[in-house]
């Protein structure tokens, strides 16, 4: 499983959203690998999903083959649970 | 190591800030004046927000300006404004903005991660969000 964790420039926020899909997935026993990067280069990365913020995500949506779930706070460990959890509910796409 | 990246000299606390933008700017004074960054920098920051939207509130309160890896940054550093009345910045209320000046991709991975770890406490989260600033010290330098 490959995710990307997407902002502006794929510094900082990215890296924190990085670090909380991390998380969520190895308590969730989830296998899976994480990358961060910047909204340009996201465009032509192949990912299972990518999570980003709502404003980056409209952008993003008619540009990856993936699946793009939204995040607000991209440090909330329990919004981002939601995420992972609803994209292995829509069966992992 | 985020004590080296954020040093006391780095920190302020203010009563209350009008914007957001001021906040960001007053954050980023130890900065300038130590020459790790550029003005430009801190146009970069506020730029961002304006054009990529609010993403760098990281959690309730906590807001993480950045910009793109050493475009203005000399030297990678980090600052902390702690303003005691929330500031509105574009419908996320903040009382705390890091700024993360970042020379390039993943330097600063350690300190992110450490911050990312205190936080994550949530009485931790708590006193950086609602304490003076000799909490926060407290907090971000414990071992």
């Amino acid at each position: 499983m490959k995710f990307l964790a997407v902002c502006g420039f794929g510094v900082g926020s990215s890296m924190v959203l990085k670090m909380s899909i991390e998380k969520v997935c190895q308590e969730r026993g989830i296998d899976c690998e994480v990358e961060n990067t910047d909204v340009s280069s996201a465009k032509g990365t192949d990912a299972d999903a990518v999570f980003t913020s709502e404003e980056l995500g409209q952008e993003l949506e008619n540009n990856v083959k993936c699946p793009v779930y939204p995040i607000k706070r991209y440090m909330d460990k329990a919004e981002v649970g939601q995420a992972i959890d609803k994209f292995f509910e829509n069966g992992g796409n | 190591m985020l004590k080296d990246l954020l040093p006391r000299a780095h920190m302020q606390q203010v009563d209350h800030i009008e914007t957001w933008e001021e906040a960001i700017k007053l954050a980023s004074e130890p900065l300038l004046k130590a020459d790790y960054i550029e003005e430009a920098y801190v146009d970069h920051m506020i730029a961002s927000v304006n054009q990529n939207g609010p993403y760098i509130v990281l959690m309730d309160y906590f807001a993480l300006p950045h910009a793109k890896a050493g475009e203005g940054v000399n030297q990678l550093g980090m600052a902390l404004l702690k303003v005691n009345q929330p500031v509105d910045l574009k419908g996320n209320p903040v009382k705390v903005f890091l700024v993360l000046a970042a020379i390039d991709a993943d330097s600063h991975m350690q300190s992110l991660q450490e911050i990312s770890e205190i936080l994550s406490d949530e009485a931790n989260y708590k006193s950086f969000i609602n304490g003076d600033l000799e909490e926060i010290v407290l907090l971000l330098t414990a071992e």
